[in-house]
């Protein structure tokens, strides 16, 4: 899932200086479950807003709100405050909610509440990890499971590279060595044919040097309307 | 909180759906006085499936055949059709059926253990004859007793033949004896027989007393005891019988009840040029209902109202000269109650040579004798409706002695309430008839409604007039298959519908987006109501976390199918949308069937998913065509165009694993008759070569 963090508070305060009346619109997807973005963060970010506000004069108030997910047209239907109502929308959903909000909105400025930065995995309570970079095309085949591109520091393809000592990378001496933790498991599956090989440079036009990227599934697509006989 | 919380447990093993049906039930099923299960005889009927249908209406209503020609059929008057255009003809439907399958058509009902408990049932009508059958399955043995040489009660003695021929009376009968009912008919209890007899010496455990209302009341005006003024039951009953009352060319007769109209249109059939109904009451009181009243007046009834009968004049040779009648001012009090008054200043004399009393009818207590059963001044007997017993701990009674007068299908509910009551008084447990029934499906909210496509009500081929009106058999034929299969098919399968199991479902809106009735909610998870669902199944097929069951159908039923045609040696599997097709082509019976190809229908194609058509492949299918109704033509909106992007999408998926996608091709063909269906079978054969 996505993975995102609350903005520093002087931040988002800075970011809403020109606006008095303020909806904080959570996200019950993602963002709920990595516990940054839901409704219960909602609230207790307006209420740590309002408690700023009030040390600093009168004239601010914030409001919040929450769907299901702001990635989807259809759940705004489900919004109980209406953001047309105030002078700005902070959305503490990942990029997409606010920018996908934005569009929705074009009228009323929706602001980034959150750092939206991996996709990962609750690795412990409380912990989640980067797991996957979103590349477009995966090589989690031969690297027994493990994403070089989120996980290498450098996006290695042919890993090691000659900073790897004791299984740690020379990034920071807290990150494991993602190219060693290949190697481990390739040997535990009696696959280090696949390490062996030499790896073609990548094509990252997949990625988002592609220019944005789309999904469709056709046979879900939208029918034309058809003329009932009666 | 929502009403209904279902999850994947719920559904139990095999993706049994079944019992979520039962936790809502449609209104129609509500309505029906005994509950059948409307909504599942009218899908067996819609798919051709008689004998289905027939078992499932039986399992509830005994007298199907009797309820099939002249039920008041509340269903109807419940069913949420009519938010759309016209309520769904059941009774009509339900009369083909069970015409067409007869007595022998319907499976016989399991009887339970032999208990050795022997009871004794006063009166073969409805309410007698449908206790006596659920004592038999209870396991005990029933004995009917009828002072008639016919069993079948009311509607087998008096209820004219132009509305229900003995036959059908006959059909239920047979079917309810051979449950192992023994009837003795022809034997008067308390003349023959007394209870006392039948407990103390023949060894009865208990007694049921099921006489109905046999006496008609008449008025104590002048005249009342002429030989040309008649009691309602006796005049019918002797026409019922074959023969002919001395009536003369002007018959009037007093009341505006069923029975009254039965009496006055008999009489328009016996050849009297001039039949009167007079009445205390106004248009808008009339009992009798609206339809009878209009087919009296089609034939030439005319009705006086607000009039009462003073007193009936006769001539010097004492014959019937004419009707005195008083002007009523009003009928029922300010509390509704029946409370006539009159202005006598305002008396008119309605011409009339013959009177018929149709004012109501009174039991005849004539059984009570010899027995320790007290009845009152009236003919009562004191009855407890919590235990259906009387002041004697094993006699029980039910039916219209002890209840409101009602019609047969009430009939056939209290003498099954009687029944359990009995049964459970032998096997010596508390006498508990506490009902409660599943929430009733409410109206069709507007939203849903606008996409359903409108239908008109088949309508039951009528006699004219002038001709009926001269003829004693049926006014009413039946539908003819096919009108009877399209009328079933208006049915919109209220509650059959989807089912969100809600630990499964991601909320991925994606049955909110393809359901084109727009039923589906989705908050934190889809709900769908049954209010709004129309049961197309196209949500069930498109669910990306299979978090939607259909309640009508299993889940796997196609795969199942399908599995069948295959092991019984089909190659090629074609879905065929069954919305305009005969019964015949439902059943596979049509005598045009190729061989290696299997013809699977359904309600629509719409229910047919991705995984459907890749399963057939999977287990050995060499090809698979779909044939949906073309655009518009189906049951409902959006069909074809669904249906064919799930085959471009199956195709898609079939090439990427090897196989070749002209293996799979749709063809909207369904509504244009079985001969282009056949074409397209074959040549779907011959081009791709599947024959053996
Ligand atoms: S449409 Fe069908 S299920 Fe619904 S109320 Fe009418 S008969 Fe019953
Ligand atoms: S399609 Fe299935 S998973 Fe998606 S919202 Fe509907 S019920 Fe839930
Ligand atoms: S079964 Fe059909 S009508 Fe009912 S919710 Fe699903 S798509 Fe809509």
């Amino acid at each position: 899932m996505i993975v995102a963090d609350r903005k520093p508070l002087d931040e988002i305060v800075n970011m809403l200086k020109p606006y008095e009346n303020v909806l904080v619109l959570g996200c019950g997807a993602c963002v709920s479950v990595c516990l940054s973005g839901g409704e219960k963060q909602a609230r207790e970010l307006a209420m740590q807003l309002n408690l700023r506000a009030s040390n600093e004069g009168p004239g601010f108030h914030a409001d919040f709100d929450c769907i299901t997910r702001q990635c989807d047209r259809e759940f705004t239907e489900n919004l109980e405050k209406d953001p047309a109502n105030f002078d700005a929308v902070l959305s503490i959903a990942c990029g997409v909610g606010v920018g996908f909000m934005s569009e929705l909105y074009p009228e009323t400025p929706v602001l980034p509440g959150l750092n939206t930065t991996f996709y990962g995995a609750n690795t412990a309570p409380g912990t989640w990890e980067e797991y996957c970079h979103g590349c477009g095309d995966c090589v989690l085949a031969w690297t027994g499971g493990i994403c070089p591109i989120a996980r290498c520091s450098k996006s290695l393809i042919n890993g090691t590279c000659g900073g790897t000592h004791d299984g740690k990378c020379e990034v920071r001496d807290d990150l494991d060595c993602a190219w060693y933790m290949i190697y481990e498991r390739l040997k535990q599956l009696g696959r280090l044919d696949e390490y062996r090989k030499m790896r073609e440079p990548r094509d990252w036009g997949e990625n988002r040097s592609g220019g944005p990227r789309r999904l469709t599934h056709e046979e879900v697509m939208e029918l034309e309307e058809e003329v009932s006989n009666v | 909180m929502r009403d209904r919380e279902v999850n994947s447990q719920d559904i139990g093993p095999e993706g049994f759906t079944g019992g979520l049906l039962e936790k809502e039930w449609a209104p129609c099923r509500h309505g029906c006085p005994v509950h059948a299960d409307v909504r599942t005889y009218i899908e067996h009927a819609a798919s051709g499936d008689l004998a289905g249908a027939i078992d499932v209406i039986r399992e509830q209503l005994p007298f199907a055949a009797v309820c099939g020609r002249i039920c008041h059929h509340p269903c109807e008057d419940n069913c949420r059709r009519e938010e759309v255009d016209e309520p769904v003809a059941i009774r009509e439907v339900k009369r083909f059926v069970a015409e067409t399958q007869g007595a022998q058509g319907a499976s016989l009902h399991p009887i339970g253990a032999p208990s050795g408990k022997k009871v004794a049932i006063i009166g073969a009508g409805p309410s007698g004859m449908s206790a006596a059958l659920e004592l038999a399955k209870y396991g005990h043995s029933p004995v009917v007793f009828d002072r008639d040489s016919v069993a079948g009660g009311i509607p087998a003695t008096t209820i004219p033949a132009y509305r229900l021929p003995p036959d059908s009376v006959r059909m239920d009968v047979e079917w309810i004896c051979a449950h192992g009912v023994e009837l003795r008919l022809g034997v008067d209890i308390g003349n023959d027989v007394t209870i006392e007899h039948l407990l103390v010496s023949e060894g009865f455990d208990s007694v049921l007393i099921a006489a109905g209302l046999s006496f008609s009341r008449k008025l104590p005006i002048a005249g009342a005891d002429h030989h040309r003024a008649y009691p309602v039951l006796d005049y019918l009953q002797t026409v019922k019988k074959g023969k002919r009352p001395d009536i003369g060319d002007d018959v009037v007769v007093i009341g505006a009840g069923d029975v009254a109209m039965d009496a006055a249109r008999t009489s328009v059939r016996l050849g009297a040029e001039n039949v009167k109904i007079l009445c205390l009451e106004n248009e808008e009181e009339i009992p009798a209902y609206e339809w009878e009243l209009r087919e009296a007046r089609e034939e030439g009834v005319e009705v006086i109202q607000r009039r009462g009968p003073v007193r009936i004049k006769t001539d010097s040779k004492n014959a019937i000269i004419g009707l005195e009648a008083r002007k009523v001012t009003r009928v029922f009090d300010e509390a509704g109650n029946f409370s006539p008054q009159y202005d006598d200043s305002d008396v008119v004399e309605v011409s009339a040579d013959t009177v018929i009393f149709a004012i109501g009818q009174a039991p005849d207590p004539g059984y009570a004798a010899g027995s320790a059963l007290e009845v009152d001044e009236r003919g009562r007997i004191s009855w407890n409706p919590d235990t259906c017993q009387t002041d004697i701990e094993n006699i029980f009674a039910c039916g219209e002695i002890v209840t409101p007068p009602g019609s047969v299908v009430e009939a056939c509910e209290s003498g099954k309430t009687a029944a359990k009551a009995i049964d459970s008084f032998l096997s010596g447990t508390k006498i508990d008839l506490g009902k409660e029934f599943p929430r009733e499906i409410e109206s069709l909210p507007e939203r849903n409604a606008e996409n359903i496509i409108s239908r008109d009500r088949m309508p039951v081929p009528t006699l004219s007039p002038e001709k009926r009106k001269c003829s004693f058999s049926s006014f009413q034929s039946t539908y003819v298959p096919d009108v009877a299969v399209s009328e079933a098919r208006r049915c919109m399968s209220c509650g059959g519908g989807a089912e969100v199991l809600i630990d499964k479902c991601s909320a991925c809106l994606t049955c909110l987006r393809v359901c084109p009735f727009d039923a589906p909610v989705v908050t934190d998870v889809a709900e769908i109501a049954s209010e709004g669902c129309q049961a197309c199944g196209i949500c069930e097929a498109e669910c990306p976390s299979n978090a939607i069951v259909m309640k009508r159908y299993d889940r796997d039923c196609l795969k199942v199918k399908t599995k069948q045609a295959i092991d019984a040696g089909s190659d090629v599997v074609a879905y065929i949308g069954g919305f305009r097709a005969s019964a015949a082509e439902w059943r596979g019976e049509c005598g045009d069937e190729l061989p290696g190809m299997a013809e699977i229908y359904l309600t629509a194609t719409a229910s047919v998913g991705v995984s459907d058509l890749l399963y057939a492949f999977e287990i050995g299918a060499k090809g698979v065509l779909v044939i949906p109704c073309s655009s518009g033509n189906d049951r409902y909106p959006m069909v074809a165009a669904r249906t064919g992007r799930r085959v471009a999408q199956a195709r898609k998926l079939l090439a990427e694993s090897g196989i070749d996608a002209s293996a799979l091709l749709m063809a909207e063909a369904a509504d244009e008759g079985r001969s282009a269906v056949v074409s397209i079978l074959k040549d779907f054969m011959n081009n791709n070569s599947f024959q053996k």
